[in-house]
This record gives structure tokens, C-alpha cells and sequence, in this order.
């Protein structure tokens, strides 16, 4: 019995212990600690704005990405502004 | 006097634009900027680039720069935007224009275009192929023979 117990394990657990890998260190966002790199966020600087993107050209969430929400919303803006210029894809490459 | 207030414009044209056609438009923006009491501070083209999706079944499309002063609050800004709609409308296929910030300095990075990317010459990449292709095949047959 006891061990039937243990194999069930509901997804938010796991997503509990995959967060202690992290060795309970605070998230920092890039863009807060190096106000330089603010000026990279940029709608014609699309190569810069590719790191933010999934392979399928979605944009990454905040919870990957790192960023802190006011930083991932001028992100996503700008990303969202060079897609209308076709610098990024809507979605993912064409094959 | 109104305070001028700094703006950049992109445009996304047709990757068969000529000389003329390019000349035309930096003219026209020219003149019309100038006839809202605003100036040019730069016009610059970016070259050819290939773009993320087909915009009129076009695969490639060049980008021109341009970056202007124009007093707040004037229609100048809606007037650039009919241009770009109305007479350039087969020539410019997308148009931006945005309020730059007087804060940041005027420096951008853009992608490398198309021109300025390193060219491979065809026959390298033939042969790479070819080797690389030749070079599996051999691995295939010695397997089987053992």
C-alpha cells in the first residue's frame, strides 16, 4: 500500500521540487541589474529579441525567461512591434 | 514656438525597389516634413533582408530608415502615414513610426542584411555536400561488410 501511495505524485509536486533546484536562490531580472541593457530592448534590434522567443516563435513566459513582469511586458511589446515589420515570425519557421 | 519632439519611421519595401524609386520617396518625406516646419535628421537604407513571413507574396523586402523632428500636436505625423498608404502604396508594403525617447542616445542595433552576411560560393557548398554524403555511405558499406 504504502508504496502505491508513493508513486502518485500530482504534477504541482513535481513542479514543487523542480523549483528547489534552483538552491533557493531569489530570481534576479537582467534588465533591473544592468540598466545598459534596457536600451537593447528595441522592435528593430530583432536578433536581440530572438532569445526571447520559443522555437515555434512564441513569446517565452516571465517564468522562464527570467525577467520581472514590468521588463517582460516592454519585451513582449517590442516583439510584438517587430513582428508587424516581419523581423520575427507570428509563428514558428515555415518548412 | 511648439517643441519638436523627435520620431523615426521605418518602411518595409518591395525587395525589386530602384535607385529612383528610393530617391523619390527621400524627396517626397523631404518635402513634406519640411512643409509641417520639421527636418530631416537622417535617411538611411538598412539593405536587403529576408523577412519572418510572405508580405504580398514577396519572400525578401528592404528597410529604410528615416529619423525626423516634428512639432507636437501637428497632423504631420497622420500626414507621413497617408503618404505611405496612398502614393507609395505599391512600392512600401509596411510602415512604423514611433516617438523616440530624447533620453537614450540616437545609437540602434539592427539585424544584418542579406548583402552584408558572409556569401558562401556555390561550389564549396557543392562539395561539402557531396563529401559529407560519399562519407556516410562508406561508413554504411563497411558495416554491412563486417
Amino acid at each position: 500500500m504504502t508504496k502505491k501511495i508513493k508513486l502518485k505524485i500530482s504534477a504541482r509536486l513535481v513542479k514543487k521540487r523542480s523549483r528547489r533546484g534552483n538552491g533557493g536562490r531569489p530570481k534576479s531580472c537582467r534588465f533591473c541589474s544592468d540598466k545598459k541593457q534596457m536600451l537593447d530592448i528595441d522592435y528593430k534590434n530583432s536578433t536581440f529579441l530572438k532569445g526571447f522567443l520559443t522555437e515555434r516563435g512564441k513569446i517565452l513566459p516571465s517564468r522562464i525567461s527570467g525577467i520581472c513582469a514590468r521588463h517582460q511586458r516592454s519585451v513582449s511589446g517590442e516583439i510584438r512591434k517587430s513582428r508587424v515589420m516581419a523581423l520575427l515570425p507570428y509563428s514558428g519557421p515555415s518548412f | 514656438m511648439a517643441t519638436l519632439r523627435k520620431y523615426e519611421a521605418l518602411m518595409l519595401t518591395v525587395p525589386e525597389i530602384t535607385g529612383d524609386e528610393a530617391k523619390n520617396i527621400e524627396t517626397t518625406l523631404d518635402k513634406t516634413i519640411k512643409a509641417g516646419s520639421g527636418s530631416v535628421l537622417s535617411f538611411e537604407r538598412w539593405g536587403k533582408y529576408k523577412l519572418a513571413y510572405d508580405i504580398n507574396k514577396n519572400e525578401y523586402g528592404v528597410f529604410f530608415l528615416t529619423r525626423f523632428e516634428a512639432p507636437e500636436k501637428s497632423t504631420l505625423i497622420n500626414e507621413l502615414k497617408t503618404l505611405f498608404k496612398v502614393k507609395f502604396n505599391n512600392v512600401v508594403m509596411r510602415d512604423m513610426i514611433s516617438v523616440l525617447d530624447p533620453k537614450n542616445p540616437l545609437t540602434y542595433q539592427r539585424p544584418r542584411s542579406l548583402e552584408e552576411a558572409p556569401a558562401r560560393e556555390a561550389e564549396t557548398f557543392a562539395k561539402e555536400k557531396v563529401s559529407s554524403y560519399f562519407s556516410a555511405n562508406d561508413k554504411d558499406e563497411i558495416g554491412d561488410e563486417e
